[in-house]
């Protein structure tokens, strides 16, 4: 073995302080992982496009109000059950009103309907279920209150508030978000539940760290990726929900167009082939605010983790 | 011997062959449904989920032939006295009360009319149908409250085994109608104590003395009906089962089930008719069924008790003046209104009376068409030219007293899809037609829960679409919702009918149309009187009649009975399913034919 | 663990006691006339209240449900009063419960089977074509509501394998799309969730070396990566299985089956108040027993999951 096989390594002083220092942002390198899943920012667009023009659409010059009825100025008769054509894009309902127009209307009702209640919901949500799940001391008074609530069947809250309040937009968003939070708490509760007695997190609070603080950094964190997807799905949970409430008869009145109520309107007629744009095209759109929210919700979770990012 | 007795046998033979042959041959009935059936107790239920299957186990005193004449049951003959409050009934001999295995159980007797009655009246019972009977029967409310102990001051007595006496507070010419409903229908005393509370919670807990026996019954499942072997008039039953399966869905799934030969009958929804009328196949098959004696009328509010923001006063001010009525009688389009619910052909369902056509009949003459009413029945209450000319008046008039537009405050319920679509139509079409400058009609959502008492009941409304359903076969039951004391729309207190007696112009002439007990036909022209009246006054905008639409059946038309009220259309005595179904040219057919010879009966009839 | 057992028994009863009392409350909230139906207008003001005699409404709400639970502690749930007139409410429902949950637990085993194997499957070749297809799958049924596709497999199912439409327990041909279809969405779900809570797994480091030791992948898959994503699935499972009873209403009623589906919902809204309180104190009780049950399954599960005060747990 020669000398030559070897080179003197220099000390340099400047490069032993640089050992600490790493510019890993959690929330870039989510986003750089998200932007790599190529379907899902495709969806990403499309479910931009679509809310995008749900707001603006009736702006656009030349639309026609959701309930107006259109009269054929020849015959006075209503236009009823027209199929789509030039005049009205996607054909008209059974009294005369334009379709296209209700979808969006719809749409937009829909939506704001699952934002908020989605919103509300990850709010009480998340908070019940993290104090649930982690302080013990909390978990009796808790599970009561959420066995009673969870147990009152909603069709009575939905009925009495429909015959208090009486059938509109508030009171759907009231009745859901009364009972809508419990999933969500319950689900938190159990992913905790799962993880407080982790090693790492008695050495946190054998270190003293204050509950909040354990949840808010150690918890939460870890259960972003499945937060993330519950969340996501709760938007379409909630149109989902008003299908059904139409359904049993406690939904918003047609005369306030929602998908809810327009994709059972079609539902009913479903056995008319020649009616049957009336269903596909509400149907639609709600399988496109569905699959988006689920791909993208899923997206998100797998970018979030941080054993995905590079 | 041997020649007369062979000879006699094959007399025998040939005669049976003739009278099998001459029996119409029937398939069984098959359907679904979707309204379970709360109970068999038919002497507290007044539902028609319930009366379809108590019209046809239990038969009463009299029943209605398929022309609306009243023929004999279970009484062969009655009279009346003199002064009309007694009737005094024959009963047939020889009927049995059989269980739920066709096995005897007693005879039929007098006292099981009075053994209902008793069970009817007694408050405990809660009876739904108590009022319609104690209306009329002399003491009989004075029991039910309580003021009464002893049940023999009532009128209901068994004279002998076989007569049956009613006696009643005053005379009421229409007496015999009731008798075919729940309330005059007899029970087995001895058996009704036996079950107690358990009566008619089942098919083993009810008697059966009518054309049909429930043979099984499985709630939310299904139900056989089989022929009464036992029944007095086996002879003209013809369909021997009648078999009825539950499903929710059934409105949706009735159609395919039919098309696949699955059930003898439907309704084909209005959602569907245009569908099937495009098909020529499935619109052979289609016919039109029959309207009912419901009414749906719209109603003006006398006494706006709403929100100050519909401004209830305003209102008042307006409803009050004649001319403003009539603008809205005559701008309102119900042929478009009558779209949403009837899209095929809507205009069988429009009716320009209150009272229907083929309710009540008097020496061959239509009550709509006795005097002044002749001439509404006849016209389209629609008129552009006249409701713009009531409009010009009603602002003229009102001009300083109302405030313009006027606001309507309009309810519905929204857990009623058609009903819901129909209001946002008839307001879009009033306010186009008066100008918005007029009027201002505002449709207010209220839910199924509790709909009419949050808005009709409690005058909560300023035009509302309300309805009615016939008690009794005479016109009086079409004046009971506009009287006072009633929660429809309080004309009495209307400004500027009073009459010297305190009472309004119509009201009196209702009163003395009802005084009138012994002239049946001018009884029912006062009363057409005083519809016409209330017409012409435009308190009311008659609207429509119930049934209707279009139904694809195996049933054979015209042969069930025919009554302007009740339950007695629900028998399927005297009914066949045919081996195919009727269709429209085929079934107007008959039906001009059956007119015709109704006009007859009719006029034979006697009562 | 016994103790703990007993005090979320007893837990349980008074959460029972009041469920049933708000609801008892609630429930007479409601309209006085929406017990009589639409004959409402025909009747005088002395058979109303003959009617709301009978049917017990009179007394004062405190009275009644005194009433309630004496007789409940008899063992009877009381009789129903519009739906069935006179029928004990377990009459009622007694017939009706075992078509449900025959339906309902051949669907969640069904749903069990194929949904985790699919999940799973979906979870180990990620990305590929079975986990694209599946997740069309599990897309396509979340974003069509089910009142929609299920109509539409029920008309176009039944005439393409020339199947009876409406169910009848004599017929075995009836009984496979309704039990089919009740699955479809269970399958989707449990194979959305344990394929997440696999991918999850899969990234965690300890698979990594296990990985890295050199272990066969199924061994891994099998052995770590399932076990260990079955845990948050577990807590569900009881009160999946115990659910069944409150049956489906879509299936139900589309295909005629006399279940409990809908049951809850039109005794609500006839206001047919004893059979409401019978079925919410059932299904109630039914839930919270489901949700002890998850938190038992789940501690046995995962050892590390302490449900009583341990070491060094809070």
């Amino acid at each position: 073995m020669s000398d030559s096989l070897f080179e003197f390594a220099d000390f340099d002083e400047n490069a032993s302080e640089r050992i600490g220092y790493s510019d890993y942002s959690y929330w870039r390198s989510t986003v750089k992982v998200f932007l790599k899943n190529k379907i899902a920012v495709i969806l990403l667009v499309v479910l931009s496009i679509l809310l995008i023009f749900t707001f603006i659409q009736p702006l656009i010059p030349g639309q026609n109000s959701p309930t107006k009825i259109h009269i054929d100025p020849a015959t006075s008769v209503q236009m009823r059950n027209r199929l789509p054509d030039s005049t009205f894009w996607f054909g008209t309902n059974s009294i005369g009103q334009d379709l296209w127009a209700r979808i969006w209307s719809g749409t937009r009702t829909s939506l704001l309907i699952g934002l908020i209640v989605g919103f509300f919901e990850m709010l009480v949500g998340i908070t019940y279920g993290a104090l649930w799940g982690y302080v013990r001391k909390l978990d009796r008074v808790m599970t009561e209150v959420y066995n009673v609530l969870n147990n009152i069947p909603t069709t009575i809250i939905l009925l009495l508030m429909a015959y208090i309040l009486r059938p509109g937009f508030k009171t759907m968003i009231i009745a859901m978000c009364i009972t809508g939070w419990l999933g969500l708490a319950r689900f938190v509760r159990n992913q905790i539940v799962i993880i407080r007695d982790r090693e790492y997190n008695l050495a946190s609070r054998c270190l003293g760290t204050p509950a909040g603080r354990v949840i808010g950094r150690n918890l939460l964190p870890y259960l972003v990726s499945v937060i993330m997807l519950q969340t996501a799905l709760s938007i379409p949970g909630t149109i989902g929900w008003e299908v059904f409430l139409t359904y049993i008869g406690l939904g918003l009145p047609v005369s306030i167009p929602s998908l809810g109520n327009l994709v059972n309107e079609g539902r009913l007629i479903m056995m008319s082939p020649e009616l049957r744009y009336q269903l596909i095209f509400p149907t639609i759109v709600l399988s496109i605010i569905t699959i988006s929210f689920y791909v993208l919700g899923n997206a998100f979770a797998d970018a979030s983790d941080p054993r995905n990012h590079v | 011997m041997k020649r007369s007795f062979s000879f006699c046998l094959a007399a025998v033979l040939l005669l049976a062959a003739m009278v099998a042959g001459a029996a119409p041959k029937s398939e069984d009935y098959y359907a679904v449904y979707a309204g379970e059936l709360t109970t068999l107790n038919y002497l507290v239920v007044a539902a028609e989920n319930e009366h379809s299957v108590i019209a046809n186990i239990i038969d009463g005193l009299v029943e209605y032939d398929k022309y609306g004449v009243l023929v004999p049951s279970l009484a062969t003959d009655w009279k009346n006295s003199p002064d009309g409050k007694t009737w005094t009934f024959t009963l047939r001999k020889g009927v049995k009360w059989v269980d739920n295995k066709g096995k005897d159980y007693a005879e039929v007797v007098a006292q099981d009319w009075v053994d209902a009655a008793k069970y009817i009246f007694n408050k405990k019972n809660a009876s739904l149908t108590a009022k319609i009977a104690y209306d009329v029967i002399k003491n009989a409310k004075a029991y039910f409250d309580g003021t009464l102990t002893d049940f023999s001051q009532v009128g209901v007595k068994a004279l002998d085994k076989y007569t049956v006496q009613y006696t009643l507070e005053k005379p009421v010419p229409y007496f015999l109608s009731m008798l075919t409903y729940v309330c005059f229908l007899p029970v087995n005393g001895q058996f009704l104590e036996k079950t107690g509370t358990r009566f008619g919670t089942d098919n083993k807990n009810v008697l059966y003395n009518g054309a049909y026996i429930l043979d099984t019954f499985e709630p939310q499942v299904g139900r056989t009906l089989v022929r009464n072997d036992k029944y007095w008039d086996k002879d003209h039953v013809f369909i021997r089962r009648l078999s009825y399966k539950y499903n929710k869905e059934a409105s949706t799934l009735g159609p395919e089930l039919f098309l696949r030969g699955e059930i003898s009958s439907v309704a084909v929804p209005s959602s569907l008719i245009d569908t099937w009328m495009k098909d020529p196949a499935k619109k052979a098959i289609v016919r039109p069924a029959e309207t009912s004696s419901y009414t749906y009328f719209y109603t003006f509010n006398f006494n706006p008790n709403f929100e100050a923001q519909y401004e209830p006063d305003n209102w008042k001010e307006a409803v009050n003046n004649k001319s403003f009525r009539k603008s809205l009688f005559h701008a309102l389009d119900r042929r478009a209104a009558m779209i949403t619910a009837e899209p095929y052909a809507p205009e069988r369902r429009l009716q320009n009376t209150i009272t229907p056509r083929n309710f009540v009949n008097a020496s061959g003459k239509d009550f709509v068409d006795m005097g002044d009413l002749s001439k509404y029945s006849k016209t389209d209450s629609f008129s552009k030219s006249l409701a713009v000319e009531f409009k010009a008046k009603a602002v003229a008039e009102l001009a300083g007293k109302a405030k313009f537009p006027v606001k309507i405050m309009m309810p519905y319920n929204a857990g009623a899809t058609d009903w819901t679509n129909r209001v946002q139509v008839v307001e879009q079409q009033l306010e186009n037609l008066l100008g918005t400058d007029y009027i201002d009609v505002i449709p207010v959502s209220f839910p199924a829960t509790g709909f009419l008492g949050a808005t009709r009941r409690k005058g909560n409304y300023a035009m509302q679409e309300c309805n009615w359903g016939p008690d009794y076969a005479d016109p009086e039951t079409y004046t009971d919702p506009f009287i006072t004391g009633s929660n429809y729309n309080w004309p009495e207190k209307a400004v500027g009918y009073a009459q010297a007696n305190g009472k309004t112009v119509y009201e009196n002439m209702v009163d003395a149309a009802k005084a009138e007990t012994v002239n049946i036909a001018k009884r029912y022209e006062l009363f057409a009187k005083a519809e016409a009246y209330f017409i012409g006054e435009a308190f009311v905008i008659p609207y429509a009649i119930g049934g209707g639409g279009f139904t694809a059946s195996k049933l054979e038309p015209f042969s069930y009975p025919f009554a302007p009220f009740g339950m007695s259309y629900l028998k399927f005595k005297g009914q066949t399913v045919m081996q195919k179904p009727l269709s429209t040219e085929a079934y107007n057919k008959m039906k001009a034919t059956w007119d015709g010879e109704r006009e007859e009966a009719l006029k034979k009839s006697k009562y | 663990m016994f103790r703990y057992v007993l005090k979320r028994f007893s837990q349980s009863l008074v959460t029972l006691f009041i469920v049933v009392t708000v609801v008892f409350m609630l429930m007479r909230l409601l309209p006085l006339e929406g017990y009589f139906g639409d004959g409402y207008d025909k009747l005088s003001e002395e058979q109303k209240v003959a009617a709301l005699d009978r049917m017990g409404l009179l007394d004062p709400w405190y009275v009644q449900l005194g009433n309630f639970y004496v007789k409940l502690s008899r063992g009877d749930l009381g009789t129903s009063i519009i739906y069935r007139r006179d029928v004990p409410v377990t009459e009622v429902i007694a017939p009706r419960i075992p078509y449900s949950m025959y339906f309902g637990i051949f669907a969640t085993l069904l749903a069990l089977i194929a949904g985790l194997s699919l999940g799973v499957f979906m979870a180990r070749k990620k990305g590929r074509g079975l986990d694209k297809a599946g997740t069309a799958y599990i897309v396509l049924i979340n974003a069509v509501p089910s009142a929609v596709y299920l109509l539409f497999i029920q008309l176009y199912g039944t005439s393409l394998f020339n199947l009876p439409i409406l169910f009848d327990k004599y017929r075995v041909k009836s009984w496979i799309l309704p039990a089919i279809s009740l699955s479809l969405g269970g399958i989707a779900g449990y194979a959305m969730w344990i394929r997440r809570y696999m991918v999850d797994e899969l990234n965690k480091d300890y698979i990594k070396l296990a990985r890295a030791k050199g272990l066969p992948e199924k061994l891994i898959m099998v052995r770590h990566v399932m076990r260990n994503a079955f845990v948050p699935m577990a807590q569900y499972l009881p009160a999946a299985i115990l659910s069944t009873i409150s049956g489906s209403i879509y299936i139900e009623s589309l295909y005629s089956i006399p279940g409990m589906g809908g049951l809850l919902v039109d005794v609500i809204q006839r206001q047919d108040n004893p059979m409401v309180q019978a079925l919410v104190l059932i299904f109630s009780s039914v839930g919270i027993i489901g949700l002890f049950l998850g938190d038992i399954l789940m501690a046995i599960f995962d050892p590390r999951i302490k449900l009583v005060k341990g070491e060094g747990s809070r």
